[in-house]
């Protein structure tokens, strides 16, 4: 009985471990002390019958008719809305696939990142070879015969 | 097939302008966002206006959604219990609440309404019924924090670091608001003798 007494939890372990939430100890001790404790058994009982009573407050149910009004007025709110928003615009579905290519970009780094050193290499190599560069500025020379091995 | 829709599909075809997904968004979440509201008002008639505006808000707001941060659900539920609780502080501010040992009428009425029924029903029905009011008026009387994560964990059964996610505070500060909330209505039913 020392020994339980000595164990025993704090509540708000034992409510945490009531509502299956991380707890400082491990469940199976708690588990185990509340079987010996009778005060910390009382505590964790009376959290239970409390819980057990927030289950008894009912929700008042609203007609249905209440419901149905309400989803017209919200559906004529949206319509309402939704004419007057700028996405009906012809550059909307521009700014969306944007926006969809920059969080595809952030959420797959590496392939986008081979994708822009790709197209990189690509526009330089069309560049040096429309423009002749490589007559002009030798180096470039060299640049476009690396660029050709690795396209 | 049409039911296993996902939020966040119905979400992107809101924003693209479809009636039918916001009204399928609508007839999901109505009861939850009614409940959460009722929770914290309790009133039917204005956690109904407030469910309504909440909807008004939901879409105002629906590009701010981020499905990388978090659940649709979770999302709109901090939403809707903000809204409550701004909705229940308007309310306050207007008299219109019913705060805890206030001899309220709409408290006077429902007391006689739990006497007319005691004639009719067994004692359990009425102490339940008692015990309920008790913890509504505790829950009226808890600090705003500790009132959203109560009704946000025990009646939407959000888990903890769900709640503080979308709060943006630890975990132990939303543990610490439960508990608080949690013990002092516990201790207040056993003062009133609703625990044995």
């Amino acid at each position: 009985m020392m020994r339980a007494e000595s164990q025993h939890h704090t509540e708000e372990d034992l409510l945490m471990y009531l509502l299956g939430e991380e707890t400082l100890r491990p469940a199976g001790e708690i588990e185990g002390h509340v079987a010996e404790c009778g005060e910390c058994a009382g505590v964790l009982s009376e959290y239970r019958e409390l819980l057990s009573a927030l289950r008894e407050w009912e929700l008042p149910e609203l007609p249905e008719a209440d419901w149905s009004a309400q989803k017209a007025r919200l559906l004529a709110f949206f319509r309402l809305e939704r004419d007057r928003e700028p996405h009906r615009a012809f550059w909307y579905p521009l700014l969306q696939a944007l926006d969809h290519g920059w969080n595809y970009a952030l959420e797959n780094p590496l392939p986008t990142m081979a994708f822009v050193a790709a197209a990189t290499a690509f526009a330089l190599e069309r560049t040096i070879s429309v423009f002749a560069l490589d007559r002009l500025l030798p180096v470039t020379g060299e640049l476009i015969e690396i660029l050709r091995q690795v396209l | 097939m049409a039911t296993s829709t996902s939020d966040e599909d119905l979400v992107r075809s809101t924003l693209d302008g479809d009636e039918e997904a916001f009204s399928r968004l609508f007839d999901r979440y109505r009861v939850p966002v009614y409940s959460t509201s009722y929770r914290i008002l309790q009133n039917p008639e204005a956690a109904r206006d407030a469910t309504q505006e909440i909807f008004v808000k939901l879409y105002r707001s629906l590009r701010t959604f981020d499905p990388r941060k978090s659940k649709f659900s979770t999302w709109l539920y901090r939403l809707a219990a903000n809204h409550a609780i701004d909705s229940w502080r308007s309310r306050r501010a207007r008299g219109e609440t019913r705060l805890p040992d206030e001899p309220a009428q709409a408290e006077r009425l429902l007391r006689e309404s739990i006497m007319a029924e005691a004639i009719q029903s067994p004692y359990e029905q009425v102490e339940s019924r008692e015990k309920v009011d008790e913890i509504r008026r505790c829950i009226e009387a808890l600090p705003e924090l500790q009132k959203k994560v109560f009704v946000l964990r025990y009646f939407q059964e959000l888990k903890l670091d769900e709640i503080a996610e979308m709060e943006d505070c630890s975990l132990g500060t939303v543990k610490t608001s439960l508990f608080r909330a949690t013990q002092t209505i516990r201790r207040r039913l056993r003062r009133f003798g609703g625990i044995q």
